[in-house]
C-alpha cells in the first residue's frame, strides 16, 4: 500500500494525486518484513495470524516458569455446566430427543416441535453441540 | 396487553459516527520538546492524545474511533480503492463485510492495518513533522504479548514512523495504577474485561506477576455475537435488522448481570416479573415480509382474480387441445375408412403421411386419441362447473399467511410460558382459512424483539462460558483458581483489592456478583473488597497518560531507537505497568524480497539496518 502512493505520482494519474497524498511523517520507503511467507512475492501479502504465531512462539526456548501468551489462558472448567433451555434460558430439566435441544416447559416444547431444522441446528450450534456423535 | 406493553418499548439509536476533524495542536505539544503521544490500541476501540501537562492540551483522548478500516473499490478502473478508518465510516452496518480490523483477538497480527490506523491518529492529530513523528509513543499491548507481533508494532514504528521512543505497557496496569488512591495496597487482583477477552491479574507490589495471570477468551465481542443469533434464531423474520451494531447497543443499555442467577431466572418464570421487565426494542417499519399495504378484502379479491385469469387461461388451452386432437383425430378416420373401403395403395399412402406401419397402429392410435378427446371433454366440463364457484380455502392464501401468523404465534407460544393460555384460543383462529377478516394484527408489535431472559443470559458467559460451549472457566472460577497458586497470606493480600476494569464491566450488577462469588469462595468471615475503576473504559489512556507525565524525561520504560536496533524488536523495557520481559531474541524477520529464514531456536539475527530497500 506504501507502494501504490508513491507510484501514483505519474503525471498521467493526475486526479489520483489529489485523493492519495503522501503522509508527510511517514518514511516512504518503508516496507513491513512481516508480508510474505515462503513464496514473497506481490500477491502473496500474508500476514501471519494469531494461531501461526503462537505456533512458532511455542517453538522458542521458554524456562519453565516465563509468562507467555499461551501460557496464561484460562484451564477449563472443573465444575459441571448447567444446562439451561435453548429457548428461554431458564434452568431445563429435560432434553428432547428428537433435536436435542433443552427445554423447561410444556409449551416450550411445543415450540421446539415446530421449529425448522435450520432453526434447531442454530440454536444447536449456538451451545456447540452439533456434533453427530450419537 | 397492549396498555401494559406500550410502557417499556425502546428504540434503537442506530447512531451514525462522525467522522474526526484535523485538529492542529497548539504549540505546546511541540516546545520545548515533543510531548508524548498515548495510544491506547484496543481491538475495540483506539484512543488518542496527547500527555502534556500544559493547560492549553486538554488531558483527554482527542480522537477515540473504533478500530475498524475498509477498504471499498471505488471506480471501475481499479484505482480509487477508497479507505475509510474508524468514525469515517459512518455506519458499519452497510459495509459490515469489508471491515477488518488488524486484531485478532487482542493482539496486532494485520500490521498494514495497523498502519492504517496510525496514520489515521497522526494525521488527525496534526503530527507535522517531516519524516518522521517526532513524540514518544505510549502505546498499549496485550498482557503477555507475543514476542513477534511486539517486533513487528516496533518495527512499524521505528523504520516507518522514525518515532524517538515507545513505551508498551498493559492497559489494566494503567488503569490499575490511575484509580490507586494513597490508602489503597498495591496488591491487588485486576479483572480487566475487555471486547476480546477477559483477564485476572495478580499485581504484587505494584508489579505484575505475570506467570500467575489468566485470560479467559470471552469478551464483549462473545457476547454480541451470541446476542445476535439468540435474536436471529427466535426472530427469523428480522435476520437483516439484528445487527450487531443494535446488539452493542443492547448490551450497552439493556442488560445487566444477575446477583444469583438461577434466582434471578426463577423471577423471570412469572408473568408479571415478565411484563414488568420485559424490554421491547422497536425495529425500524419495513414493508418487505408484508408486501403491500392492502387490507385483508382486498387481498382476497386480488386473489380470487388471479385466479379467474389462471382458470380461464387453462379452459382456452384445453380447448384449443380438444380442436387439435379432433382434427387428427378425423384424418386417422379417413384413414381407416380408406382401408375399410379397400383402398390399398391410398391407405398406405396415407399411413406413410401419418408416419405409421400398419393397420393395428394406426387402430391403437386413434383409439389413445379417442380417449384423451373424453378427458379432455370431461375436464371442461368440470372446469366450466368450478369457475362458479367462489373459491376460498386456496392455497396461496395460506402460504401468505403463515409466515406472520406463525411469527405471531411463535411470539405468543414463548411468552405462554410466561402467561395463562389464553392466547390458545387465538392461535387456531389465525391458522384457519379466512373468509372473514382477519384477526387484528399489531404491526408495531410484529416489528419488535422481546428481551426478556436474554437481558441476563448473555452478560452471563462470563461466568458460564458453557452457556456457549467453551470450556473455560468462567471468571469466579479463574479467579478461584489464581488465588490458589499463592500461599494464604497473600490470598488475602490479593483479595482485599479486587478491581474491576475494562469495557466489559460496565454491566449494572457485576460488583455485586462478584462480590457474592467470593463470598462464596473465601473462608468464612475473611473481608475482602471490590473497587470498580471510575472510568472502565478511559481510565487505561488516562493511566498512560499519567505515566507518561511521570517519566517522560526519565530512562526507565523506554525503548530508543537505538534499543530497537541493537536489542531487537521484541525487546521490552519493563516499568511499572508493563509486561514482563523474557529475554528471548526472535530471528530477525528477512525483508520481502529475499526468503524468510526458519525460526527455530534462539540466536541473535543481524544487527544494524534492516530490509533492504528497493
Amino acid at each position: 500500500m506504501n507502494e501504490n502512493k508513491f507510484m501514483t505520482m505519474d503525471p498521467n494519474t493526475g486526479p489520483m494525486e489529489a485523493a492519495i497524498k503522501p503522509l508527510p511523517f511517514k518514511d516512504p520507503n518503508f516496507i513491513h518484513s512481516g508480508i510474505g511467507g515462503a513464496a514473497a512475492g506481490k500477491k502473496n501479502r500474508t500476514w501471519k495470524n494469531l494461531k501461526q504465531i503462537l505456533a512458532s512462539e511455542r517453538a522458542l526456548p521458554w524456562q519453565l516458569n516465563d509468562p507467555s501468551y499461551f501460557n496464561i489462558e484460562a484451564p477449563p472448567s472443573f465444575k459441571p455446566a448447567k444446562k439451561y433451555s435453548d429457548i428461554s434460558g431458564l434452568p431445563a430439566n429435560y432434553t428432547d430427543p428428537q433435536s436435542k435441544l433443552r427445554f423447561s416447559s410444556i409449551e416450550e416444547f411445543a415450540y421446539i416441535r415446530m421449529l425448522p431444522s435450520d432453526v434447531v441446528t442454530g440454536y444447536l450450534a449456538l451451545r456447540k453441540a452439533t456434533s453427530i456423535v450419537p | 396487553m397492549a396498555a401494559a406493553a406500550a410502557g417499556l418499548v425502546f428504540q434503537f439509536r442506530d447512531a451514525r459516527w462522525l467522522p474526526d476533524p484535523v485538529l492542529g495542536p497548539s504549540p505546546a505539544v511541540r516546545t520545548p520538546q515533543p510531548v508524548p503521544l498515548v495510544i491506547d490500541n484496543g481491538s475495540f476501540q483506539a484512543r488518542a492524545g496527547w500527555a502534556c501537562s500544559d493547560p492549553e492540551v486538554p488531558g483527554e483522548p482527542l480522537l477515540r474511533f473504533r478500530s475498524l478500516a475498509a477498504r471499498s473499490r471505488g471506480a471501475r478502473g481499479g484505482a480509487g480503492t477508497e479507505t475509510q478508518v474508524g468514525n469515517d465510516l459512518g455506519s458499519p452496518e452497510p459495509l459490515r463485510w469489508l471491515l477488518r480490523s488488524p486484531f485478532d483477538r487482542n493482539v496486532p497480527v494485520q500490521l498494514e492495518l495497523q498502519e492504517l490506523l496510525f496514520d489515521h491518529i497522526f494525521q488527525r492529530l496534526g503530527v507535522s513533522s517531516q519524516g518522521c513523528v517526532d513524540h514518544p509513543i505510549v502505546l498499549t499491548e496485550a498482557v503477555c504479548n507475543p514476542l513477534y507481533s511486539r517486533q513487528m508494532m516496533s518495527e512499524l514504528l521505528f523504520e516507518c514512523y522514525q518515532v524517538p521512543k515507545v513505551s508498551y505497557g498493559v492497559d489494566s496496569m494503567y488503569s490499575f495504577h490511575h484509580n490507586t488512591r494513597q490508602d489503597w495496597p498495591c496488591n491487588s487482583l485486576i479483572v480487566s474485561s475487555g471486547y476480546q477477552c477477559t483477564h485476572v491479574l495478580p499485581v504484587l507490589e505494584g508489579r505484575l506477576d505475570a506467570k500467575n495471570c489468566k485470560r479467559i477468551n470471552l469478551g464483549g465481542c462473545q457476547a454480541a455475537v451470541y446476542l445476535q443469533r439468540l435474536l436471529q434464531l427466535k426472530y427469523p423474520g428480522h435476520f437483516a435488522a439484528i445487527t450487531l451494531s443494535r446488539m452493542e447497543e443492547i448490551l450497552h443499555e439493556h442488560s445487566y448481570i444477575a446477583e444469583d442467577y438461577i434466582e434471578e431466572l426463577q423471577k423471570w418464570r412469572s408473568p408479571e416479573y415478565y411484563e414488568s421487565n420485559v424490554h421491547k426494542m422497536q425495529l425500524p417499519f419495513s414493508s418487505k415480509l408484508l408486501g403491500t399495504t392492502l387490507t385483508s378484502e382486498e387481498k382476497q379479491e386480488r386473489r380470487q382474480q388471479q385466479l379467474r385469469r389462471l382458470q380461464e387461461l387453462n379452459a382456452r388451452r384445453r380447448e384449443e387441445k380438444l380442436q387439435l386432437d379432433q382434427e387428427r383425430l378425423d384424418r386417422l378416420l379417413y384413414v381407416q375408412e380408406l382401408l375399410e373401403d379397400g383402398q390399398m395403395d391410398q391407405f398406405h399412402k396415407g399411413l406413410v403421411e401419418l408416419n405409421m406401419d400398419s393397420a393395428e397402429e394406426l387402430q391403437s392410435y386413434i383409439h389413445k386419441l379417442s380417449l384423451a378427446i373424453e378427458q379432455t371433454k370431461q375436464k371442461i366440463l368440470q372446469a366450466e362447473v368450478s369457475i362458479e364457484v367462489d373459491v376460498v380455502d386456496s392455497k396461496p392464501e395460506t402460504l401468505d399467511l403463515d409466515p406472520l401468523g406463525s411469527e405471531q404465534s411463535l411470539e405468543d407460544v414463548e411468552s405462554i410460558h410466561e402467561f395463562e393460555p389464553l392466547f390458545a384460543e387465538e392461535q387456531p383462529d389465525v391458522e384457519k382459512p379466512v373468509t372473514t377478516v382477519e384477526p387484528v394484527f399489531n404491526l408495531a408489535e410484529y416489528h419488535q424483539l422481546f428481551l426478556g431472559t436474554e437481558r441476563i443470559r448473555v452478560p452471563e458467559i462470563l461466568f458460564q462460558p458453557s452457556l456457549i460451549g467453551e470450556e473455560q472457566a468462567g471468571i469466579a472460577e479463574t479467579m478461584q483458581y489464581v488465588l490458589d497458586r499463592y500461599p494464604k497470606e497473600q490470598q488475602a493480600l490479593l483479595v482485599q483489592n479486587v478491581f474491576l476494569t475494562g469495557g466489559n464491566t460496565m454491566y449494572p450488577g457485576l460488583k455485586a456478583r462478584i462480590q457474592k462469588e467470593l463470598l462464596e469462595m473465601r473462608p468464612f468471615q475473611s473481608s475482602f473488597q471490590v473497587h470498580l475503576a471510575s472510568n472502565p473504559i478511559l481510565d487505561a489512556w488516562y493511566g498512560a497518560r499519567d505515566w507518561a507525565l511521570e517519566y517522560v524525561n526519565h530512562e526507565e520504560g523506554w525503548i530508543t531507537r537505538k534499543d530497537y536496533e541493537e536489542k531487537g524488536g521484541e525487546y521490552l523495557k519493563e516499568h511499572c505497568a508493563s509486561n514482563v520481559f523474557v529475554p528471548i531474541r526472535l530471528p530477525k524477520q528477512a525483508p520481502r524480497t529475499t526468503e524468510t529464514l526458519a525460526p527455530s531456536k534462539v540466536l541473535a539475527a543481524s544487527i544494524g539496518n534492516p530490509c533492504d530497500l528497493a
